[in-house]
């Protein structure tokens, strides 16, 4: 009896620690989750009463739309573009603020993390100026190199303007990266770097052979995390920017849902670009951990 | 025991706390679906028997504040409930309402008068939707409450949605090109109007250091509202039944040469160099203020931009404004409105008072009114020379009510074929596509749409 109700009691602690967040998670996740493909097998222009169900209609249109597919492009491009630009130079900064010890390491380290408390919108709108092409920096800097006054629309040219959105956005997700691999570099035993300058590694072979196996682990993480947030979030840095234009050559799937949903009324067809992205940041996720599993060392 | 006992009560009370919050959801939940279901209210009968309506009952207003604020919203909204007394008037408002208010018209409980003006609000949408009262039969008749016939009081006339009329334009508002007239006067230039002295003035300009054109690409709306439209009507000989057959979604009017001629004009402006290079990825406020400070010598935009910039202008800048440029010598200019409108909800519960309501604002003496309030130009037919209203809005009207200017009454184009317009537009200024393409373009958005 005395057991029995030990274990009631037990039960009902970690259900009162269970449920709420359950039911938080199915109230804000699952549920838009759930309506989001529900609406996605309509016609609704997001404003009228009527909806009309037109089964997977809205996914052939979709596989049919050239956006779409500039969209997803220019969304992988993003993301291995940041994955690329962020973990080389996140990786470069933590190891040369950690291993070679100089004086302005700590004043560097608060420079570095400044754009990741910055709001991606101020940062939009910051880099908008720097490209402007009558009184932005990029331009004026330019200028002094050359005879003429240099006038390039940096947003505007006719193809690739993606290209100018992912210098803002590895400059504005350096710094937390950056973070990451520190702490992952201090968690390494002095003794080990010791050791092997007293066998004769110089510094590349420390790294390639103790430092990068050893927070292999927390780039992992962190380029999981690059994909997941740009194939979610790249929206804001695009809409404040550009939104998705000119001619729509810097659509990613986030602006070309809002675009669709709010301004050309197709909520249906948007919500079909909601489960898109959907499972596409469930493949590439799962795709992504088979290629990037790698033996972990673990320190003991 | 205690602390077992402390923790079975916390515990209890969270879970409490959860299913009160969970009985919040589905309370919302029942909240949004109901009243479709008991939509007849009780109180919408009018005393019909005794001569004059006594309007009673609820009467929701919704009205976004934008760019035209809401003195003139407080002002008229005050004065109808002075004169309906037993009517309860509540007023939704705000930058956000077309957003908040959003759940309401999907539920069918929409408010019963509406104000379309703003984000995510689209007339032709709504009226596709089936959300706006047709008013086409009751205007035929209708009179506003001094006994004047509300559609002959209009500037511009309602657009016609296969014939039939849902809303009502309120504002009068033109598109055009700016320049600073002190510039001008100081350089020697001559104020251009028509596009032969356009291009004339514009070659002057270039070859004096100055971009002669700036716009902002990243919202092609105004480029296409202020220099293409125009541009087709006066290549068309000033009819504008080509924009509105655009507009209705026929192929043949996209292919008329009209169209192409007037894209032509745009490829001209761009070859000559004329179309500053920094356009395409601008927002207005930048291109506005790159002409603010006579960087570039003409802009296409509204005539609110002397009140959206007030702010910023510079002494001594003096603006000068024509509807449009694009017509040749000889021909009358091209004003292409733009405005915002009225409606009533086809599921309002209170018709009867919203019918009243547009009586009540469709009057002369609101005209000069608006004027003074809002600061633009009113759709209603007077004369707001003796009121208090600034004085471009004056000229402005008196431009608008010219015999010798085609004003093209409100236009919505559906939202995809705007878009594709708009799109193509900023492709065809930067030498992406030629006229063609964009035809080409557009159509096969429009055939798209018009099945």
């Amino acid at each position: 009896m005395n057991t029995g109700s030990a274990k009631w009691q037990r039960t009902l602690f970690i259900a009162s620690f269970i449920v709420p967040t359950l039911a938080f998670f199915s109230l804000f996740t699952i549920y838009p989750v759930a309506k989001g493909l529900y609406y996605s097998l309509f016609d609704w222009s997001g404003m009228s009463q009527d909806k009309e169900f037109i089964g997977l209609d809205n996914f052939k249109a979709l596989f049919q739309d050239p956006i779409v597919w500039r969209a997803i492009g220019n969304d992988y491009f993003l993301v291995l573009g940041k994955i690329i630009g962020i973990m080389l130079l996140a990786t470069f900064f933590a190891v040369s603020l950690t291993r070679f010890n100089f004086k302005l390491a700590g004043f560097m380290r608060s420079i570095f993390f400044i754009p990741n408390v910055i709001s991606v919108v101020v940062i939009g709108v910051l880099w908008s100026f720097i490209y402007n092409p009558q009184i932005g920096f990029l331009n004026a800097f330019l200028s002094l190199f050359t005879e003429d006054k240099v006038t390039i629309a940096w947003l505007g040219f006719m193809n690739h303007t993606i290209w100018m959105l992912l210098p803002p956005a590895i400059w504005a997700g350096i710094g937390f990266y950056m973070i990451l691999l520190i702490a992952a570099i201090q968690n390494i035993p002095a003794s080990y770097f010791e050791a092997a300058e007293l066998e004769g590694a110089g510094q590349w072979k420390q790294f390639r052979s103790i430092t990068l196996p050893l927070i292999w682990e927390q780039m992992k993480v962190s380029i999981l995390n690059i994909m997941m947030t740009t194939l979610n979030g790249s929206f804001v840095i695009v809409w404040i920017m550009t939104e998705g234009g000119p001619d729509n050559s810097t659509q990613v799937m986030g602006s070309y849902l809002y675009q669709m949903a709010f301004r050309q009324y197709h909520f249906g067809f948007a919500a079909a670009i909601g489960v898109l992205i959907l499972v596409l940041s469930l493949i590439t996720t799962v795709v992504l951990q088979r290629l990037l599993r790698h033996e972990t060392v673990e320190l003991s | 025991m205690m602390i077992k006992n402390k923790f079975a009560a916390m515990s209890l009370a969270v879970v409490l706390a959860t299913m009160t919050l969970a009985g919040c959801g589905s309370d919302k939940e029942k909240a949004t679906d109901t009243p479709s279901t008991n939509e007849p209210a009780a109180d919408t009968s009018t005393n019909e028997s005794s001569g004059d309506k006594k309007l009673t009952g609820d009467f929701e207003i919704q009205y976004f504040v934008g760019g035209y604020g809401d003195k003139w919203w407080k002002k008229v909204i005050a004065d109808f409930q002075a004169a309906n007394p037993d009517l309860n008037i509540k007023e939704m408002s705000g930058p956000k309402i077309n957003e908040q208010n959003k759940p309401r018209w999907i539920g069918g409980n929409p408010p019963d008068f509406v104000y379309i003006d703003g984000p995510e609000l689209n007339d032709r949408q709504m009226v596709e939707d089936g959300q706006l009262e047709d008013l086409t039969e009751w205007l035929k008749t209708g009179t506003n409450v001094d006994g004047d016939n509300i559609l002959d009081l209009l500037t511009q006339a309602p657009q016609q949605y296969d014939g039939k009329i849902y809303n009502i334009p309120l504002v009068l508002n033109s598109w055009g090109i700016f320049w600073n007239k002190a510039l001008f006067k100081e350089k020697g230039w001559q104020e251009p109007q028509n596009y032969a002295d356009f291009l004339k003035v514009s070659e002057q300009i270039k070859a004096a250091g100055v971009t002669p054109f700036i716009h902002t690409g990243k919202y092609p709306y105004y480029i296409n509202g202020a220099v293409l439209y125009p541009a087709i009507v006066s290549a068309n000989n000033g009819d504008f039944t080509v924009l509105q057959d655009m507009a209705a979604n026929k192929v043949e009017a996209f292919n008329s040469p009209a169209v192409l001629g007037a894209l032509n004009k745009i490829v001209e402006m761009r070859d000559k160099g004329f179309i500053d290079k920094a356009s395409i990825q601008i927002n207005h406020t930048d291109s506005q203020m790159l002409f603010l400070q006579n960087k570039d010598a003409f802009i296409p935009n509204g005539l609110w931009l002397p009140n959206e910039m007030s702010k910023d202008i510079p002494s001594g800048f003096d603006f000068g404004f024509i509807p449009s440029v694009m017509q040749d010598a000889g021909q009358k200019v091209v004003a292409n409105t733009s405005t915002a409108t009225v409606a009533i909800a086809k599921n309002g519960k209170n018709k009867e008072a919203a019918k009243a309501f547009l009586q009540f604002i469709f009057s002369k003496a609101q005209a000069s009114q608006w004027a003074e309030l809002s600061g633009s130009p009113s759709n209603i037919k007077g004369d707001i020379s003796a009121s208090n209203a600034p004085n471009f809005v004056k000229d402005a009207a008196k431009y608008l009510n010219d015999a010798n200017t085609i004003v093209i009454p409100t236009i919505t184009f559906n939202a995809d074929v705007d878009k594709a317009m708009q799109d193509a537009t900023d492709a065809l200024t930067i030498a992406k596509i030629t006229p063609e393409e964009w035809i080409s373009r557009v159509t096969d958005v429009v055939k798209k749409v018009a099945k």
